[in-house]
């Protein structure tokens, strides 16, 4: 293993730890358990029981970015200080609860329990709340770090919140075809992508403006997202491709009284925000910098 | 209880990295992975150029956000505030690298000998360290706890390290932190480091 001459000077320097096993963790954490909370609003078990594979194939990449994946159980030990320790409740609670949320409704199952009754509904409830804790905690993760200012934020978890249920959304409609059950409302999925994007949108802008102004690291990331080697990334793809032009684009369609060309266009728009979602969660953490010493 | 500190005097620290070697040599640490070094910078402009030096290590923190991350209880505080990690316990997942505004963790990932497969005879005896884990500077424990300073500090050409119990005022290094007006370094972060600095 060698050294590298940065780890000798004086000055700015870049987080190499966490990579793309991590990054995608975040991506296919987030997309599964916003799948599985949008499936709960729209009741479609076969969706939750999706948004369940892909929260369960993210953690698998996570435990192979460990240096010792055997010793995983470990991680539970310190559910009141470490926000990874909090994780592994919560994904745990929510593959656990959501199992028993979906089983009732999968064929030949529904003598278990009534889905709808007192049971039931607690069962979602729970499952329901252990989503929405997936969806975020990885932003408390990054967020308390006084290491990194651009991760010091209070944003990042509202942040990840809106970018899981896009993403979760998006892995819906491109998933639709495919899925048994009831058949979807595409056009009302991709009417709440506009609201979900526009949040993302001034979420990021909105941290952006705080980070300008704050730690030098924090201000160097913002130069690497804008103008730096990663300008081109994150203006063009994470904001162009990922949210813009699928905002305008939507807008358009949703305007037009043809269901079939919505269609079309949701598949294309559904494609570019996830680009846009791991893009953005690639470059959140490529561009995480520890402050100078001196 | 003490709480073991160190001071570095930067008016003295020459950059000799004699302190990274003695570390080295002390602790057998894997190739590439330095748990004391010696960073460096150039400021000014030709001809009155110069470079400073800044002696790093673990510091110790008073609030080590390290033990605060870490999902599993590996990294530890000792009653004498010296922060450890339990090797045993340790995951790998580097959360306390990313914590730590300081630097001074390295991810031991594989096979760390100079010349793998052709190891010294002292590197067999000393490298026992377990891979896919995280370590760092333990203020030469192993030392303290025998009433010895830190190898950096007995190496140091120009003796511009101190140690010693920061909570005790008669120490040398709470007297250097008074009347030097020593500061550690980031201060701002809150973590309260043991590690403390004078001039620079």
């Amino acid at each position: 293993m060698a050294a590298r001459i940065d780890e000798f000077l004086i000055g700015v320097k870049p987080q190499r730890e966490w990579g793309w096993l991590v990054i995608s963790y975040l991506f296919l954490g987030g997309a599964g358990a916003g799948l599985f909370l949008i499936s709960l609003y729209i009741d479609h078990a076969w969706a939750g029981l999706l948004g369940l594979l892909v929260l369960v194939l993210g953690t698998l990449l996570l435990l192979l970015d460990l240096g010792r994946p055997e010793r995983f159980w470990r991680a539970f030990f310190r559910p009141w200080s470490s926000w990874i320790s909090r994780g592994c409740f919560f994904i745990t609670l929510m593959v656990f609860f959501g199992a028993l949320e979906i089983a009732p409704r999968m064929p030949g199952l529904d003598f278990l329990w009534d889905s709808g009754g007192a049971l039931g509904s607690t069962i979602r409830a729970v499952a329901a709340a252990a989503a929405v804790l997936v969806m975020i905690y990885t932003g408390f993760v990054l967020s308390p770090s006084p290491a990194i200012p651009f991760w010091n934020s209070a944003l990042f978890p509202a942040i990840f919140f809106a970018y899981s249920l896009l993403a979760g959304i998006d892995v819906l409609i491109l998933a639709s075809p495919l899925l048994p059950g009831a058949s979807l409302d595409l056009v009302s999925l991709e009417r709440l992508q506009i609201y979900l994007a526009l949040a993302c949108l001034l979420l990021v802008l909105s941290h952006l403006s705080v980070m300008s102004s704050s730690a030098v690291a924090a201000r160097e990331s913002i130069r690497l997202l804008t103008r730096g080697k990663w300008g081109l990334l994150f203006l063009g793809g994470v904001i162009g491709a990922g949210l813009v032009i699928p905002l305008i684009l939507s807008w358009a369609a949703l305007g037009t009284s043809q269901t079939q060309a919505v269609f079309a266009f949701t598949v294309i728009l559904a494609l570019l925000r996830l680009f846009g979602d791991y893009l953005f969660r690639f470059l959140v953490i490529r561009v995480g910098l520890y402050d100078p010493l001196l | 209880m003490a709480r073991y500190g160190m001071v570095i005097d930067l008016n003295t620290c020459i950059g000799c990295n004699a302190c990274t070697m003695a570390c080295k040599a002390e602790h057998a640490t894997p190739s590439g992975i330095f748990w004391a070094k010696v960073l460096e910078k150039e400021v000014g402009k030709f001809p009155v150029a110069r470079r400073i030096f800044l002696p790093v290590l673990c510091n110790h923190c008073k609030n080590p956000i390290c033990q605060e991350v870490c999902p599993t209880g590996a990294t530890y505080k000792r009653e004498d505030g010296i922060v450890l990690i339990d090797y045993d316990m340790c995951i790998g997942c580097r959360s306390c690298m990313e914590a730590c505004p300081y630097g001074p963790r390295s991810f031991y990932e594989e096979d760390g000998a100079y010349y793998p497969g052709a190891e010294t005879p002292f590197e067999k005896m000393k490298q026992d360290f377990p891979e896919g884990i995280v370590m760092k500077c333990n203020f030469c424990v192993e030392r303290v706890d025998q009433g010895m300073d830190p190898a950096c500090v007995v190496t140091c050409v120009t003796q511009c390290r101190f140690f010693g119990d920061l909570d005790d005022p008669r120490s040398e290094v709470s007297r250097l932190v008074a009347e030097k007006k020593a500061r550690p370094l980031l201060a701002e972060k809150g973590l309260d480091p043991s590690v403390f600095y004078i001039g620079g």
